[in-house]
């Protein structure tokens, strides 16, 4: 994987975010409001536990059947007249849509939001060649303006704030434009939507892909997806290669727990199912329509057993949400395209260099919040303990913590020891976090303990959101759910038995 | 459309049928076992049992995506007859002093606006060049087309494509009107899914869209914003009787 560098270790990232108030509070803000609608959402249509159990067990079975799906997908598309790509890396990736490209003479694209093509750098690439390329989506739109990435899943710009999007905007616009929603909305709207009706090829992600018809399915609120399926002559669709469904019913279940769990919506405003290019006499709709299957890391996970579950993700979100630290520090600190316990997973499986992201995955709590929030009943808390050990195995951890962690291994394997440990970390938090001891040993803080000491910080500012992280997570953990209790206490108990069909 | 490849899109294509297998095969190799060609057995397939059994009165479900499509922000209506629809949409086009209506070719749709009326433009898809199409959706204030059914539960507009109904026709103008017969409101996602299921994969509507609201973002600060991309203005029709014509 290219590309990627972290510019920046995770600590010095997590001061930069600590110490911009705006980001902290708006983070907070958004997040807060994402997870009281989900809340309500899910209370809304009730059983809610019953319609996460059905999604997680789709999803268990569509990974464990992948190839037989993705070959049905495939097979249908190209019925329908689609052509189908398969790319093991990002750089495949990158080369197969250049070679589109050129096969067009394309100038510009127009995209919709697309993780997958944040992950091979496509817009880098493109721009490279000349080709112009422009994110549609509204928040996208402006932080590809600023020059940065997304810092949240569902919320891109969820770190801007009005004065700087009017200040992006304005330059755009060569006057000045208010720092007013409404204005710079219908700004927005009018630029792109030049840009929509230009623009030679349009560029969608994949939210599902139904093996049984062909389909490719996109979520979206402000319609960019739409227009970017149905303007541009041809249509280039990025797809991770789990993102399938087996058959059309199965999207029922997705479209009730996605939007729900992403912003409490039953439904997002347009969900849009695309068979194919037009139909030769329809008036609309892309002549040419090319999807890419892409790998890039995803096929590693496959067939271990602690990891599997990772490609169940359907990327609403909720987890960022719930995350005590993700809330604190927002998605930039995680250093590469997904943040919050989902990034902090996703980011060193995915990505070759282990080296290189191994303290990710310490950006975490352990708390279980985000299995809890998760429609697909991943268990992130129990993916990054196994990172974290892991890194120690593999010696990719400082002396002192590899000495706490092997004391945490000995406490995960032993049932009676991890309850105590539990028992210890629950009650004890604060004087734990203090004497940077029990961290180590419980695993949860230590990489915050590191940040914590680490010279570069300025101290005082430093010390105040300490602080508050500190206060809240405790918090947290004391309102930790019987359930995720429950759950992690299981965890020590019987692992393995999850991969049945 | 795969007739007349460009060469480098023959190239790829037949690139990709080669890697297909590898890609496929590493899979199951992953996976710990063969490939597999047969359909896996589904024990968990769609919603829950609970769920499939859930359905409402026809009165039920029409007031049910009468409210849920207001609370969206959108406007709905019931009217008894598409005379009535169509006062609707004169009335309207009044109101906003549209110029231009776009609309799908059907109908029920026939002689939208009152004859003799020169002030407006109606263009009326089905047929003709795909630019110029475009050029008039792009254009129109308002557009107009008939749903193939309305999901009660979640207050959905279901449009499939056709060469008489655009994709354009619910997305480009800034209103958009759609009109859904009262018998075509289904209870909840599935019975229409269950419908498209039936249709043959290579032959099904190139776009299915779910419509539910005007278009909508909260992408600067949280704001609310109405009407970014798509239509912000958004009217649902249900029609009680239709007459066929
Ligand atoms: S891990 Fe679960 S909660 Fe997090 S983004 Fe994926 S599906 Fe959503």
């Amino acid at each position: 994987m290219s590309g990627h560098n972290p510019t920046s270790t995770l600590a010095e990232r997590v001061r930069i975010a600590l110490n911009n108030d705006f980001l902290r509070n708006a983070v907070r803000f958004t997040t807060e409001r994402l997870r009281t609608n989900k809340q309500a959402a899910a209370e809304q249509i009730g059983n809610w536990e019953e319609w996460r159990e059905r999604g997680r067990q789709i999803r268990l079975h569509t990974i464990a059947h992948l190839d037989y799906y993705l070959a049905q997908f495939a097979e249908n598309l190209r019925r329908a007249g689609g052509y189908v790509h398969f790319a093991s890396t990002a750089e495949e990736a990158v080369a197969i849509t250049l070679q589109i490209m050129a096969a067009k003479q394309a100038k510009s694209v127009v995209k919709s939001k697309s993780m997958v093509s944040e992950e091979v750098h496509i817009n880098q690439a493109l721009e490279e060649q000349g080709i112009e390329t422009v994110e549609t989506d509204l928040g996208e739109y402006i932080i590809q303006l600023a020059g940065e990435t997304p810092s949240h899943i569902i919320i891109p710009a969820i770190h801007k704030n009005k004065a700087q999007v009017a200040e992006l905007f304005s330059e755009v616009a060569g006057e000045p434009l208010p720092a007013d929603t409404a204005v710079l909305a219908a700004f927005a709207r009018s630029k792109l939507r030049g840009k929509f009706l230009e623009a030679d090829i349009g560029m969608t992600g994949c939210n599902f892909a139904i093996a049984e018809s062909g389909s490719i399915v996109l979520f979206s609120n402000e319609g960019n997806a739409r227009m970017v399926s149905t303007v541009p002559r041809t249509q280039i669709t990025m797809m991770g290669m789990e993102r399938i469904l087996p058959s059309w019913e199965d999207l029922e279940v997705m479209a009730t727990l996605l939007p729900r769990s992403a912003t409490g919506q039953k439904l997002t405003v347009y969900m849009s199912a695309i068979n194919g290019p037009r139909r030769t006499a329809d008036g609309d709709g892309p002549d040419e329509l090319h999807v890419i299957i892409i790998d890039n890391g995803r096929s590693r996970q496959l067939g271990d057993p602690e990891f599997q579950e990772v490609l169940n993700c359907i990327r609403c979100g909720a987890c960022l949400n719930a995350c005590p630290v993700y809330r604190h520090i927002g998605g930039h600190a995680y250093g590469w395209v997904y943040s919050g316990p989902i990034g902090a997973v996703l980011t060193p499986v995915l990505n070759e260099e282990k080296e290189k992201w191994a303290e990710v995955a310490n950006a975490s709590t352990l708390c279980g919040a985000c299995y809890e929030a998760c429609p697909v009943k991943i268990p992130l808390h129990d993916m990054l303990v196994y990172i974290r050990r892991r890194n120690v195995e593999e010696g990719r951890t400082k002396r002192t913590e590899r000495l706490g962690m092997k004391t945490y291994k000995v406490a995960v394997s032993s049932h009676r020891f991890y309850q105590l440990a539990l028992k210890l970390g629950r009650i004890g938090q604060k004087p734990l976090v203090r004497d940077g001891q029990i961290p180590t040993r419980l695993g949860p803080l230590k990489g915050w303990n590191n940040v914590r000491t680490a010279p570069a910080l300025a101290e005082r500012s430093f010390r105040e959101s300490w602080q508050a992280l500190e206060r809240e997570l405790q918090q947290e953990m004391a309102e930790m759910s019987p359930q995720v209790k429950a759950r992690l206490e299981e965890l020590a108990g019987k692992r393995g038995d999850r991969h049945e069909q | 459309m795969n007739n007349e490849r460009n060469p480098i899109i023959e190239r790829l294509h037949r690139q990709s049928l080669q890697q297909q297998e590898a890609f496929l095969d590493h899979i199951a190799h992953r996976l710990g076992r063969e490939r597999i060609t047969t359909p896996p057995a589904r024990p968990f397939a769609g919603a829950p049992d609970f769920w499939r059994g859930f359905t409402l009165e026809a009165e039920e479900r029409i007031s049910l995506f009468l409210s849920n499509w207001e609370s969206l922000g959108g406007v709905a209506k019931r009217v008894r007859s598409m005379d009535d629809a169509r006062a609707y949409i004169a009335d309207l086009t009044d109101r906003m002093q549209a110029k231009r209506l776009v609309c799908e070719e059907h109908p029920l749709l026939a002689d939208l606006l009152p004859e003799g009326d020169k002030e407006r433009e109606v263009t009326v898809w089905g047929g003709g060049d795909p630019a110029h199409l475009l050029k008039k959706a792009a254009e129109a204030d308002i557009g107009v087309a008939v749903a193939d059914f309305a999901i009660a539960y979640t207050g959905t507009l279901v449009l499939t494509s056709s060469p008489a109904r655009g994709r354009s026709i619910s997305l480009l103008p800034a209103v958009f009107i759609g009109i859904v017969r009262a018998a075509d409101i289904r209870t909840k996602m599935g019975e229409v899914l269950s419908v498209i299921r039936t249709w043959d994969g290579g032959r099904m509507p190139a776009g299915i869209h779910f419509v539910t609201g005007p278009s909508r973002s909260a992408d600067i600060e949280n704001d609310l914003t109405i009407g970014v991309h798509g239509p912000g203005s958004v009217h649902a029709l249900v029609v009680d009787e239709v007459d066929g014509r």
